[in-house]
């Protein structure tokens, strides 16, 4: 299958390394989730990989071309980003929220055609918000707000899109229905979906494939591939948690 | 511009208080013109000698400066608290009034030092806006070389604040050492005033300000992005370090020439843009800006005319009243709207 991402000896940081030796792929149409432990970098990976922060070392090739060859409007047209918990401004309606994500199709004051403007309606129909155009972006419940952010980058029209724990402060449902439209988004409209989570048996049930960022190692595969190697063990190595291949959870 | 359409009310209902604060302004001074005699006037029709005199050489000048100051200072109050994201950021947070006070302080405190004297109004006049100019851009500049290092807007903000602490701490430093005339030269400029300046000084500001609120306008699709966060703006391709230096070009452009001429005006940067946040309730840029420019010439009008409240007695420094119709403004906002 054709692949859309790949890295080889990916280290990532800033002034120091914080996660080394990363060689992965995502393929056109899969959801991949990436997990590990809390602060091992799983946020800088997914910033590093969408051209929003720099990398230590290593290569990225987006589309076979090294992501430093392109340009940031270029960038934008093949990758998007959904960051963690995105700031909400007040009195912006979700219409207007959700059509900044046209940026590089509007005119210099931002203004959406009626083409782009029939689009957007039908993304936020796409992701369960139709009839909020008007709506108070700010008011939204935090379930609503998150699917908002998701409509933005699917305006956005990129082939990847890079979500930093898009279930995390979610409630069980909540979390369901996004993993969900997230597979759906992927396998439906061939794009490649990659997610940061700690909610591994929604992972395991969902996605295509799984990164697990261990604290020792980097690893990865189909879930049934992962579970066979025991490689969710290294994801808390020295550590009493013992992964469960049944409940798919640790105990 | 394309205004949105749905506000058409709102614009004319501000752009009416406008025009009749406009001529309330040219009303009421140490002489009080009827509006007839105004209007008579504007029209080239008045035979009395000292209302055109009072109303062409000093009311409409004054006026003309109150509105462009007004406009100045709150688009570019708005842009600092998109950038900022901080409801308390105003057009000087940045350091650039300090930077202009240190221009000033300089120019005024530092001939005194050397035991020249100066004299002649309009060399003094221009000397204060041109040396105010200069410690803006001076500020501005230094902001500028330097953002490209800070990684995010946070850290610029950081970096202005202490810029402008040491412009201030200067300026302390210089008025220890200076003159009594001296300071008190400095300390009048610090109180904010729009009159005195001559056509040629408006025609000079009004072309520094004019090209910093065409960029405003230009930085209006980044700005409405700026909204919804950094990483957000950065993965959509925006050029966050050009769409940072356009904003501080704008700032220095509008704060800067005010403060140059003007003096720095506070409270009215900070309080407009809620204003229009409160009164439009939306935080699409391509509506605040047309509205905090109306709002912000039409609240400057009026806190001109409120100083000359006192008639023959003298003027009120235009801070003072900037402070005592802004401060309750903001206060109410915080305990209406729950805003910051």
């Amino acid at each position: 299958m054709e692949r859309v991402l790949e890295t080889n000896n990916l280290c990532l940081g800033y002034n120091k390394d914080i996660y080394r030796e990363i060689s992965a792929f995502a393929s056109r149409g899969e959801i991949i989730a990436v997990v590990g432990p809390n602060g091992i970098g799983k946020s800088t990976l997914l910033k590093s990989l969408s051209g929003i922060q720099s990398f230590r070392s290593g290569e990225i090739l987006v589309d076979g071309k090294q992501i430093s060859s392109y340009s940031h409007s270029r960038l934008a047209e093949k990758i998007s980003f959904v960051p963690s918990q995105s700031p909400r401004a007040r009195n912006l309606s979700l219409f207007d929220m959700v059509a900044t994500g046209c940026y590089n199709r509007t005119n210099w004051l931002g203004q959406v055609g009626p083409q782009e403007r029939e689009f957007v309606i039908g993304t936020l129909e796409r992701v369960g918000l139709s009839g909020f155009e008007n709506r108070d972006s700010s008011r939204l419940s935090d379930g609503e707000f998150q699917r908002a952010t998701i409509a933005r980058a699917l305006v956005q029209e990129s082939k990847i899109i890079f979500l930093d724990e898009p279930t995390a402060f979610l409630d069980i449902e909540n979390k369901l229905t996004i993993t969900k439209l997230l597979s759906d988004i992927a396998h439906e409209e061939s794009r490649s979906v990659i997610f940061s989570t700690h909610d591994l048996q929604l992972a395991i049930r969902h996605c295509d494939r799984i990164w697990i960022m261990g604290r020792e190692s980097f690893s990865h595969g189909t879930p049934e591939e992962l579970i066979e190697k025991g490689a969710f063990d290294t994801m808390f190595k020295d550590s009493p948690l013992k992964f469960d291949r049944n409940l798919y959870t640790f105990v | 511009m394309k205004v949105k359409s749905g506000y058409i009310r709102e614009y004319s209902v501000i752009s009416a208080a406008l025009g009749l604060l406009i001529l309330l302004n040219l009303i009421l001074g140490s002489v009080i013109i009827p509006p007839g005699e105004i209007f008579a006037s504007l029209a080239g029709k008045s035979d009395l000698s000292f209302v055109n005199e009072i109303l062409w050489d000093f009311r409409i000048p004054k006026a003309i400066t109150a509105l462009l100051a007004g406009v100045a200072l709150s688009v570019c109050g708005l842009q600092m608290q998109t950038l900022f994201k901080n409801p308390l950021a105003d057009p000087f947070i940045l350091g650039i009034s300090s930077g202009a006070g240190l221009g000033v302080a300089l120019f005024v405190m530092g001939f005194s030092a050397f035991g020249i004297s100066l004299t002649g109004s309009f060399a003094l006049n221009l000397g204060v806006a041109a040396s105010a100019w200069a410690g803006a851009f001076g500020v501005t500049l230094l902001i500028l070389l330097v953002s490209s290092r800070l990684r995010d807007n946070t850290s610029l903000l950081i970096f202005g604040i202490m810029l402008g602490s040491v412009a201030s701490a200067l300026i302390t430093l210089l008025q220890y050492f200076s003159s009594s005339s001296a300071l008190k030269a400095f300390v009048v400029w610090t109180m904010g005033s729009f009159s005195g300046l001559t056509s040629a000084q408006i025609w000079i500001m009004s072309m520094l300000i004019v090209p910093g609120l065409i960029l405003s306008v230009y930085n209006i699709k980044e700005l409405n992005i700026l909204l919804q966060g950094e990483a957000y703006a950065k993965s959509l391709g925006v050029n966050l370090e050009h769409t940072r230096r356009r904003i501080l070009v704008a700032t220095t452009l509008l704060a800067g020439s005010v403060t140059a001429f003007c003096g720095p005006i506070g409270f009215i940067g900070i309080a407009v843009p809620h204003i229009a946040r409160m009164f439009f309730k939306n935080a699409d840029h391509r509506v605040l800006i047309p509205a905090t420019a109306l709002l912000g010439a039409a609240i400057m009008v009026f806190t001109d005319t409120v100083a000359q409240l006192p008639g023959q007695s003298g003027v009120i420094p235009i801070n003072t009243v900037s402070a005592l119709i802004g401060v309750p403004i903001i206060l109410i906002i915080i305990l209406k709207s729950k805003f910051i």
